[in-house]
């Protein structure tokens, strides 16, 4: 059995935790961008964008807590940022009417509030089973709260939804919330304030026993945890979260409607958390600026953008189920071995091939869209700077081979590149030589 | 933890197991005194994993007792059991894959430490979780491969981890299922070395076919054979046992 | 009364059948593979809509047979080339690859055959009343899909009680660890299991596309009562499943016909002001708008209160 002892210039402190400073450091430079942004970016639409990205990051980092940090799978999760959106919504319509010595500032509290009550109730029932039962259950909770939301109309405004007025609220040094641009402050006040609290639970003891729990529910009760408190908790607290940020889209949108707690929003966070990557704190983030981007610009290249979205989140699930930031982590070892620059160009020559069967594939996917859906629009289209005429066979016949074509040689380029990648980490990953191997 | 009073650490009377129709564990009676080594072997089938599940909380018998230091364990869950001090190890290897070797041993230590589901404070400042799991990774000599995720590491390696998760809280009573199966030589004698190091001052139960490592160990065997003990004793007394030597048919590995 | 009693047994009975048409198919992937096909309600709308598509330009009895092989096909690709990918990333990836595909088939349907609903016709051939009963026409179509429902039944039992294949189903309803000891060829059953699961489901949308709506959105709607089904049912039991399904089509049956609410019991709640605003919605809610909501609150309390099902041999 070798000593290893101390060597010299190794670390003398196992695991020890980066410093305050730099742990503060890191988070106020994420400020300071978040304030430059806005002076940067000073379009209306860019600051819209951002108010969206900003609520959505929140509510994708909140069911992270529960996905990638608990292994809890959640279909229903829209129902705390619905509700916490509701009674935000309510509590400024009454403030509104009482003139109550609230400011706005302090509002999205109350959706928090809302999410915090509701996660421990509907948590409590949820969390008394755990993998596709519990997937179940918050699904059926899920639809249930978004059926009542139809029923109850005065509660949820019905079809309408339930209208605020932010500007008629008391405010803290005069700012009205008028200005697009003082929404985006408050959001990314918020979020920083949330995503720095999220983080935080994550390095502490309950973080650490959520992931155990994920990882290996058995052992972690043989380690003396009781699992169903453990997942009842982050439910809880995931609802809070989910339900500043419902509470901040109210504000946002200045409307509270039915559509932000069903099944759809549900299943956006979903795709959303899981394409960006679950392992990751940064995984949601990069998801929800991801996925709200997708949004608004492909929504504008095509009319089926649904649909991009849907087969880029089964690829991820297939091939890289880590998800983008999970891709990326992924190379640290190697990065840190340098390794990296070995693997690199088999990324990249497996991209090629990649491009031509997307392009393939989208081809397919728009002429079909334009014979189905867009008939009256004739049949002469313009794909990728190319005039084509959908009636003819040849770009149909192109297609095919592109995507088949191309397809075939991406899997093979992607099998080369995990060999190349499997073997540098084999060499960032032995053990450092000087221990005998047995 | 340690017991207050002089019951037996582990104490089993009448257990009993049915699945179904079938008897796995067919009227247990075994009493190990605090601080005994105790080793149980027998051939395959006997009922030892059932009977360490039921110990340790994942089975609930069909009828009969298991006492902990005189309080009745049986049936309770395995978290209960666990924070009355009594931890175990598993046959196939049972560690928190994507957690690395330090995370894994850090979590163990945490509820014995009493921080429970604590979420207000920071565990990477906590100077007596670092030093415990600093002092546990040492003892199983995995100290140098603490980032590694858990998943990535050699047989061998998990093994070791493995008994660390098992002693890293402040369990006085281990149960440890075959800890040295699929190990070479070398690997076996360290892990023998280690389970003793780690069983001083404690009371230890082990599943085990390594009749050398039985021998080697054990205060005391018994033998389980279709769901009973059919003798417990000194490990001279045990080798020179008719009915085991029947029951083995000299089935001591070499 | 008694009339929309009679009427409304009947339509729950065939309801029933052709929820037991998917189910059978669901409980048996769910049992065998361990995943709960979120996408089983998504070919059973592929069928209605192949269905509606080859009897415009075929004929409605070609399409009842090329539909569900079309869409059996599509299952088995499905599984082979997707599902067998992604399981050896665990549960929730199969989960959520189930969950992707629902999405992804909706948005395909949406796409060719816009988001409102088909002119999906009753065959001329069938489309007369069978017989009155007091003063209402029933529909001969719906007494041939009753038929046909009966009828695969009786031969999915046949092929699983007298057969080989049906065997191997019977043990891995049961003991799916074991199937793969035995020999048996493990990922070509799976395959062959889930095409036949995903056939079964297109039949009940071919058949039931002309007489219920063939719409984009059949899947969403539908999907929720299947899992209550197979839930209620049991794991592993396919007469659970059976047993469910009429259940909860009489249910949901009786339910969408029924306008009874608290209101109609006790009479109108008097009195103005928020609180009494927001309760007279509750007073005044009928059943029939309950009854989307039904399948949902069951699916909750049995996997709360009895998460085994009605006759299941496991939990999940």
């Amino acid at each position: 059995m070798s000593d290893i002892g101390r060597m010299p210039g190794s670390d003398p402190l196992y695991a020890r935790p980066r410093s305050l400073v730099s742990t503060l450091a890191i988070w106020i430079v994420i400020a300071a961008i978040l304030l430059i942004l806005p002076q940067v970016f000073n379009s209306g639409l860019s600051i819209t964008t951002m108010c969206l990205m900003g609520v959505t990051i929140i509510f994708a980092l909140s069911y992270n807590m529960l996905l990638g940090q608990t292994g809890l799978l959640s279909f229903g999760h829209a129902v705390f940022f619905g509700l916490g959106g509701f009674l935000t919504a309510h509590a400024l319509n009454t403030a509104r009417l009482t003139h109550a010595p609230l400011p706005l500032e302090v509002f999205p509290l109350v959706g928090g509030a809302a999410g915090l009550v509701f996660g421990i109730i509907f948590g409590a029932v949820s969390t008394r089973r755990s993998g596709t039962a519990f997937a179940m259950i918050t699904l059926g909770i899920g639809e249930l709260v978004s059926s009542s939301a139809l029923i109850l109309r005065h509660a949820f405004g019905g079809e309408e939804g339930i209208s605020v007025d932010r500007t008629q609220v008391l405010h803290l040094f005069g700012i009205t919330f008028g200005p697009q641009t003082q929404v985006y402050y408050l959001i990314a006040g918020w979020g920083l304030v949330s995503a720095g609290a999220m983080y935080a639970l994550t390095r502490t003891p309950f973080g650490r026993i959520c992931n155990a729990v994920r990882d290996n529910p058995d052992r972690a009760a043989f380690i003396g945890y009781n699992t169903t408190t453990v997942r009842f908790i982050a439910f809880s607290l995931a609802g809070l979260f989910a339900g500043i940020a419902g509470g901040l889209a109210a504000v946002n949108f200045e409307i509270a409607t039915s559509s932000s707690l069903g099944a759809t929003q549900s299943g956006t966070v979903v795709l959303m958390t899981f394409i960006g990557g679950v392992g990751n704190f940064a995984g949601p983030i990069i998801g929800a600026i991801l996925v709200t981007s997708m949004q608004l610009t492909l929504s504008d290249l095509t009319s089926v953008w649904q649909l991009y979205f849907g087969l880029f989140f089964i690829a991820i699930v297939m091939y890289a189920p880590s998800g983008i930031a999970g891709m990326v982590t992924r190379q640290i070892p190697l990065f840190r071995a340098n390794q990296l620059q070995k693997v690199v160009p088999y990324y990249l020559m497996a991209l090629v091939p990649g491009i031509i069967a997307f392009i393939g594939g989208s081809m397919l996917i728009e002429m079909i869209n334009r014979i189905a859906a867009h008939a009256a629009d004739g049949p002469e289209m313009s794909l990728y700077g190319v005039a084509l005429n959908v009636t003819s066979p040849l770009p149909w016949i192109v297609a095919c081979v592109l995507l088949v074509g191309g397809g075939w040689l991406f899997r093979r380029a992607v099998r080369i590149s995990l060999n190349a990648y499997n073997e540098a980490l084999a060499i960032a990953q032995a053990p450092s030589t000087g221990r005998s191997v047995s | 933890m340690t017991s207050s009073n002089n019951n037996p650490a582990l104490e089993i009377s009448g257990l009993q197991k049915r699945f179904g129709s079938i008897e796995i564990i067919r009227g247990v009676d075994l009493s190990i005194p605090v601080g005994e080594r105790h080793a149980i072997i027998g051939p395959n089938g006997a009922g030892k994993s059932t009977l360490f599940n039921l110990i340790s909380g994942h089975l609930a018998p069909t009828s009969g007792n298991v006492r902990l230091h005189g309080t009745e364990i049986g049936g309770t869950a395995p978290q209960q059991i666990n924070r009355r001090g009594l931890s175990r190890s598993f046959q196939v290897t049972n560690v928190f894959p994507q957690l690395t070797v330090w995370e894994n041993i850090r979590c163990a230590t945490l509820w014995a430490m009493g921080y429970k589901y604590s979420f207000w404070h920071s565990i990477d400042r906590l100077a007596d979780v670092r030093a415990r799991t600093e002092e546990i990774l040492t003892e199983i000599n995995l100290l140098d491969r603490w980032r590694m995720p858990a998943g990535v590491l050699t047989y061998g390696e998990q093994r070791a981890l493995e008994i660390g998760l098992t002693i890293a809280g402040s369990a006085d009573t281990l149960l440890f299922d075959e800890p040295t199966a699929g190990m070479s030589r070398a690997e076996t004698e360290r892990t023998v070395a280690l389970i003793r190091k780690v069983s001083e001052k404690r009371t230890l139960l082990m599943i085990e076919h390594d009749m050398g490592v039985v021998f080697d160990l054990a205060d005391r065997i018994s033998v389980l054979v279709y769901g009973q003990i059919i003798a417990s004793d000194t490990p001279q007394n045990i080798k020179a046992n008719r009915e085991v030597q029947q029951a083995y048919l000299g089935t001591e590995v070499a | 009364m008694i009339e929309i009693i009679f009427i409304s047994t009947l339509n729950g009975i065939l309801f029933g059948m052709l929820l037991f048409l998917m189910a059978s198919g669901l409980t048996v992937i769910f049992s065998m593979m361990g995943v709960l096909n979120f996408a089983h309600a998504s070919f059973y709308m592929l069928g209605a809509f192949f269905g509606f598509e080859i009897s415009r330009h075929v004929g409605f009895w070609p399409g009842l047979i090329i539909a569900p092989l079309l869409v059996g096909g599509i299952g088995m690709f499905v599984e082979r080339y997707g599902l067998r990918q992604v399981h050896k990333h665990g549960h929730v990836a199969e989960l959520l690859f189930t969950f992707g595909l629902t999405f992804i088939i909706q948005e395909v349907v949406q796409m060719v055959w816009g988001k409102l609903a088909v002119d999906y016709r009753v065959p001329p051939m069938l489309d007369f009343p069978a017989f009155t009963v007091f003063s209402t026409q029933y529909p001969a179509y719906k007494i041939f899909e009753l038929l046909t429902a009966i009828a695969i039944f009786l031969v999915l039992l046949l092929v699983i009680k007298r057969t080989r294949v049906g065997l191997v189903v019977q043990a891995a309803l049961s003991h799916p660890e074991m199937v793969g000891m035995l020999g048996h060829n493990v990922d070509r059953v799976f395959m062959l299991v889930f095409g036949v699961g995903a056939g079964l489901a297109a039949v009940a949308g071919v058949i039931a596309g002309p007489a219920l709506v063939t719409q984009a959105n059949m899947a969403h709607s539908l999907g929720p009562i299947l899992f209550v089904v197979v839930v209620v049912g049991g794991l592993g039991s396919l007469s659970g499943a059976f047993i469910a399904s009429l259940l909860i089509g009489l249910l949901q049956t009786f339910a969408v016909a029924s306008n009874a609410s608290l209101a109609d019991l006790f009479g109108e709640l008097t009195g103005t002001g928020m609180f009494i605003a927001h309760v007279s919605d509750i007073w005044n809610v009928t059943v029939a708008q309950l009854s989307a909501v039904m399948p949902y609150l069951l699916l909750v309390l049995i996997l709360i209160f009895r998460p085994r099902g009605l006759m299941g041999t496991r939990e999940s």
